[in-house]
Parts: C-alpha cells; sequence; structure tokens
C-alpha cells in the first residue's frame, strides 16, 4: 500500500504547486476573468463530493479488522520499558491471527514489519487497556515487532522477533 | 507598484504603536528558528551516523526541537496577529509584555528541565510517561517542564482575554466579528477585516485548547507528586492530542494575518471579508478542535465514531484552506503585477507550502492508511511541509516586510539566494520524509538501521541547506533591523 501512498500524494503536490507556480508566473499576466467566482464554488462541491466518494470506499468496511473469524489463533503481547514479550514465537502463516495488545507501564505501539522492513500493521498500547487487531500472515518467514510510539531512552532498542511457519495443508 | 503600498501602508502608520514589542518577538523567534533547526539538523546527522549522540542526549533535543518549534511557531505567530490587529483595535502594551516575559519565564523552564534535568519525554509528555523515565530523569525535571507549559499557557490566555475583550469592545459580539452577519445575509456598515474573523475564531478555539491542556498538566504534575493519583492514560492522551492539535494549528491560523494584511499592499487589491471566507473560518473554528481525532487512530480502544469523524474532519478541513485560501491568493497574485521581493515571495510560498502539506496530512487520516503510516517518517514529513514551507515561511515573510524600504523594490541577489536555498532544502528534506515513511522507517528513533542510512543522509544535506537558507534570513533581518532602526 505504501507505494501507492506515496505517488498519489506525491502526485497532488506536484498538481497544487504547479497551480501555485503558474499563478506566480501570471502576475504580470492578464487579472483573472469574471467567472474566477464561479471556479471556487465548483472546487467546493469538487472537492466535497470527492471525499464523500473516498470516505464512504475507505470505511465501507471498518478498516482495523477488530472482528476476529472464530478460528482465529490468539497471541499475546506485552510491552514495557524497554521489551516486547510474545507468548506464541511460531505462527502458521494462512491463519487469521488476533493479537491481543497490552502495556506495564507506559504508551508503546505495536508495528509488525515483515522481513524487508515494511510495516505491515500496527496498533497502539495503552495502559490500562487491552487493545486488539487482527492480521493473517501469507509468507512463512521471520516478522519483527518494532515500538512505533516514543516511549524513553531506549524507544529503538524495543524490538523483539517471531517466526511465521508454513501453515498446514 | 510603490504607490499601492504607500496607499496602503499611510492610512496604517498611526495605528501601529507596538512595531518595536513585535520586532523584538520576531528577531528573538528568528534566532529560536535557527537554532531548533541545527538541533534539528545534528538528529538527522546522528541518524546518519555522521556524527555520535548519546541516546539519552537525542532524545533530550528531540523534546527541545519539538517543544521550541511548537512553541516559537506560536510566539511569531502571536506577534504577527498582534500587530494586526492593531490596526483595528486598541491593545494594551502591558498585556503583550507580559505574554513575552511568561513565555520567556516558561522557556527557561523547560531548558532547564531539558538540559540540566535530563527531561526527554517529548513534547507530547504522553502521561505517565514524564514520570516513568526508567532513570533517565527525575519526576523533578518533568515537573519543571510540565510547569513551563503552564507558564506559557498563562501568557498565551491573557493574551487572547485581551484580544477577546477588544474585539468584543469593538464590534460588539464575538459573533459579529466572526462574521455571522456575512453568512446570514444581515446589513453590516461595518464588517470585520479578515484579521479579525481570523482572530475571533483563534480566541475561540485556542483559549479551550489551552485550558483543557491546563486540565491535563495540572493531572499530570499531581501525579509527578502524588504517584498514587492515577489518571485514565485514554482519557489523558485525548486532552494532550486537543491541546497540543489546536495549539500548533493556530500558530498558522494566526501567522496568517500576515498574508491578508501584506499582500494588498503589493497588489493593490483590499483582501475583504465576503460570505465565503466567514463561512470558511467559522468551519475552521469547528474542524479545528474536531480534527485531532486523527493522532488516536492507531488507539482502537476509542469510540468508533469518533475515528471516523477523525478521518473526515481530516479530509473536509482541506476545504476551506485549499479551495479559500489558497484560492484567493491564485486570484490576489494573477494579473496584479505584483513586484516579487523577499517579503512576498514566502507570504505566497507559505501559503503554497501549507496548503501542498495538507494533501500529504489528509491521506495519512485515513484509517487504512494510517494502520502503514502512523508514527513513521511520513508524520514529520507531512507537517514539516505545512510549517517549515508554511508557518515559518509566513513568520519569515512577516519579518522581511518589516524592514522593507519604503518602496518595494524587485528582490536583490542575496534575497534570492536566500529563498532559492531555503525553498530547496525544505522541499528536498520533507519529500525525504515522505520516502522515508513510504519505507517504512519509524518516526524518534535516536538509532537507525543501515537500510535506512541513505534516507538519513540525504535528509541531511538537505537540511544543511535549510539552515543556511534561515541563517541567510534571519541574519539579513537582523541587519536591515539595526539600519532601520540607527
Amino acid at each position: 500500500m505504501q507505494p501507492v501512498v506515496l505517488l498519489i500524494s506525491l502526485v497532488l503536490m506536484a498538481a497544487l504547486s504547479a497551480a501555485f507556480w503558474l499563478a506566480a508566473r501570471a502576475a504580470h499576466g492578464p487579472a483573472p476573468g469574471p467567472g474566477a467566482n464561479g471556479k471556487r464554488t465548483g472546487l467546493i462541491w469538487a472537492m466535497t463530493i470527492l471525499g464523500v466518494l473516498v470516505s464512504a470506499g475507505s470505511l465501507r468496511q471498518w478498516p482495523h479488522a477488530l472482528a476476529a473469524p472464530g478460528d482465529a489463533l490468539e497471541v499475546n503481547v506485552s510491552g514495557g520499558q524497554w521489551w516486547w514479550d510474545i507468548d506464541t514465537t511460531e505462527i502458521p502463516a494462512g491463519t487469521p491471527v488476533l493479537f491481543n495488545v497490552t502495556t506495564e507501564d507506559v504508551t508503546h505501539g505495536m508495528g509488525i514489519y515483515d522481513s524487508n522492513l515494511t510495516l505491515l500493521t500496527q496498533v497502539q498500547a495503552i495502559p490500562g487497556y487491552t487493545t486488539r487487531i487482527t492480521y493473517t500472515f501469507e509468507e512463512p518467514g521471520s516478522y519483527r515487532i518494532l515500538c512505533m510510539e516514543f516511549c524513553g531512552v531506549a524507544h529503538h532498542d524495543m524490538v523483539n522477533e517471531f517466526e511465521v511457519v508454513a501453515g498446514e495443508e | 507598484m510603490s504607490t499601492a503600498s504607500e496607499n496602503f501602508t499611510s492610512g496604517y502608520a498611526a495605528a501601529e504603536p507596538q512595531t518595536g514589542a513585535v520586532k523584538l518577538t520576531m528577531i528573538l523567534s528568528g534566532a529560536v528558528f535557527a537554532l531548533m533547526m541545527v538541533l534539528g539538523l545534528a538528529m538527522r546527522a546522528a541518524q546518519s551516523q555522521w556524527i555520535g549522540l548519546d541516546p539519552d542526549l537525542f532524545y533530550q533535543i528531540l523534546t527541545a526541537h519539538g517543544a521550541g518549534m511548537v512553541g516559537t511557531a506560536a510566539l511569531s505567530g502571536a506577534a504577527i496577529m498582534w500587530y494586526f490587529c492593531g490596526r483595528y483595535l486598541v491593545l494594551g502594551a502591558a498585556i503583550f509584555w507580559a505574554f513575552l516575559g511568561l513565555f520567556l519565564l516558561g522557556v527557561a523552564l523547560i531548558l532547564g528541565a531539558i538540559f540540566i534535568g535530563g527531561y526527554g519525554g517529548a513534547w507530547t509528555f504522553l502521561f505517565p510517561l514524564p514520570a516513568l523515565s526508567g532513570g533517565a530523569w527525575e519526576a523533578s525535571a518533568a515537573a519543571a517542564f510540565m510547569l513551563g507549559y503552564t507558564v506559557i499557557g498563562v501568557g498565551f490566555l491573557l493574551y487572547y482575554l485581551e484580544l477577546g475583550r477588544r474585539i468584543h469592545a469593538r464590534y460588539g459580539s464575538l459573533a459579529r466579528a466572526l462574521g455571522w452577519n456575512l453568512i446570514l445575509g444581515r446589513e453590516d456598515n461595518d464588517p470585520p477585516p479578515p484579521a479579525i474573523v481570523a482572530a475571533a475564531a483563534v480566541t475561540i478555539f485556542n483559549s479551550i485548547g489551552i485550558i483543557l491542556g491546563a486540565a491535563v498538566l495540572a493531572a499530570s504534575l499531581v501525579h509527578l507528586l502524588v504517584p498514587g493519583f492515577e489518571v485514565d492514560a485514554l482519557l489523558a492522551k485525548n486532552l494532550i492530542y486537543f491541546f497540543g492539535h489546536v495549539f500548533i494549528n493556530a500558530s498558522i491560523y494566526m501567522a496568517v494575518t500576515a498574508v491578508y494584511e501584506i499582500l494588498p499592499e503589493y497588489t493593490g487589491r483590499p483582501w475583504t471579508s465576503n460570505r465565503v471566507f466567514a463561512i470558511a473560518w467559522n468551519a475552521v473554528l469547528i474542524f479545528v478542535m474536531a480534527v485531532y481525532w486523527h493522532h488516536l487512530l492507531q488507539d482502537v480502544a476509542m469510540p468508533p465514531w469518533m475515528l471516523v469523524v477523525g478521518q473526515l474532519v481530516s479530509y473536509f478541513s482541506g476545504i476551506p484552506l485549499i479551495a479559500v485560501t489558497a484560492f484567493s491568493t491564485f486570484l490576489y497574485v494573477r494579473g496584479s503585477k505584483m513586484t516579487w521581493d523577499l517579503a512576498s515571495a514566502l507570504l505566497v510560498l507559505s501559503v503554497a507550502g501549507w496548503s501542498v502539506g495538507s494533501i500529504p496530512a489528509s491521506i495519512d487520516g485515513m484509517i487504512s492508511v494510517n494502520k502503514v503510516m502512523h508514527n513513521t517518517m511520513w508524520v514529520p514529513g507531512h507537517f514539516h511541509t505545512y510549517l517549515l514551507l508554511g508557518e515559518v515561511a509566513m513568520a519569515f515573510g512577516f519579518m522581511a516586510w518589516l524592514v522593507r524600504g519604503r518602496t518595494i523594490a524587485r528582490m536583490g541577489g542575496l534575497d534570492r539566494a536566500a529563498f532559492a536555498t531555503y525553498l530547496a532544502g525544505a522541499a528536498g528534506f520533507v519529500t525525504v520524509f515522505l520516502f522515508s515513511g513510504a519505507a517504512s522507517i519509524p518516526r524518534r528513533w535516536a538509532v537507525h538501521y543501515e537500510e535506512w542510512l541513505a534516507h538519513d543522509r540525504i535528509g541531511t544535506l538537505f537540511s544543511l541547506l535549510v539552515v543556511l537558507g534561515t541563517l541567510i534570513i534571519v541574519l539579513r533581518f537582523a541587519a536591515r533591523l539595526r539600519r532601520s532602526q540607527g
């Protein structure tokens, strides 16, 4: 997902930058015509309609995937300054995994990374709460949990690993 | 072009009584911006492994950089808005000096907490991190840091009370100053100018933000003194992000008054309030307070409807910005025959940077995207875009305008070099952050993996350019200030 997000962002940012650049270059050109205010109204409506469509599309299925299917494997992850504890070190591929995430002290962020150091999913660990997310690993391999929320002087050392193994056929 | 300038400035000359205090505030702001950028450069160089920084010191610098930049953005924004509101209101000079004095006292407490007490809990002071340092700092250092915030908050409340009081006296009510007559189509012989509409909105939302910030600061201070006093961490996080988000947004919404008031001098076209403008600012007043939930999208314990509102408002708050402020800027600039000097170039750039930065912010505000972007380098990528190329550019543009000559002249070679260096450095710097975020590099890490070093090193080089451009702009301001007062 990340490359697509980057590409869309850069294209839109470049387009808006170009609009400013062209307006600046047109400072010594003709003044805006009488239809300028109509264009503004059109832009407001276009942004509103686009926003409604994108919002409806992106929220139609709740993005956090909290409702784990009945056959999900439960894995408990607890964090503290500065460690992650995982109660299951071998997770089968292709099986939905429900992570129950807790913290013993301050707020942490549990980010799950694949072997290429790409962030797959994340959730915050909040004192006094158990936060839950579901994720299904497709590929066997070594995965890492990195801390995503600043939690003190060894924040960057708060890393642990687990393995995803080939699931039963 | 100079004729238009003289027409606009002559009417205001008698109504700008606190220029000295504002100039002092701006030179302080410029110096601190430069210093904080040097701290930012040091962090990028440490992540690049080009210099060595102990993680303890790195996180102290991270804390100072965050608190320092947010504070200075707000300070410079407040000085700009005070200056332009002074064209329409009689504001008490003693209040501004009290505000500045309290601000500096707060800064002294914060710097002492960080560099003497060793506090490194980040500017967001997420509860209960300040009390749980793992031995890195004492509770007294965390308390000094929070007292520093509280003192600054008291100064800002004084500032807004004075502003609100004077707006009420001059325009009859805050509602009228917010342009409700324009919205409702009622006749108004004395409609509020754009700077007053902005001041009324910011006075309301930032006062509410600061009061809620004070509540969580007080609770955290009690927790430091009496560890048995517990606060719900999620409630505390809501209060902190409400305060933090509103406060940093207020800095840009205050500084944009420079665009409303200065660009007309260059274009000869006054920037007037109309119905769409008033609706946009009333929408901002609501949106800026409702949007902070997008900081909590990975807190699944939050009620889902709040997260949905966070996503929706993240996007829709772009409409007043892009379709009203940015679009109006296009219209004001096109065919204006304006002269490009450092002030006008930086002010137009600031609206562009602010608008462009809202794009990656809105996209990150989608819950499904946030899942893989939250707390990666993507986040400093988008907020550095609308702060470095938005608020800071507004502040620098205002500074250049304050010390301009009597007539507007084209940009000289050094100004042109400063502008180009700053723009190239900042654009490259934020783009690297966005690429790093897309590469899943987490933010706020003192030590980086080998795989991330190329990003860090390119980012360091661009940040060096930003520092260089800033130094030229700030030193030019100081030199011209001396000459104009000599």
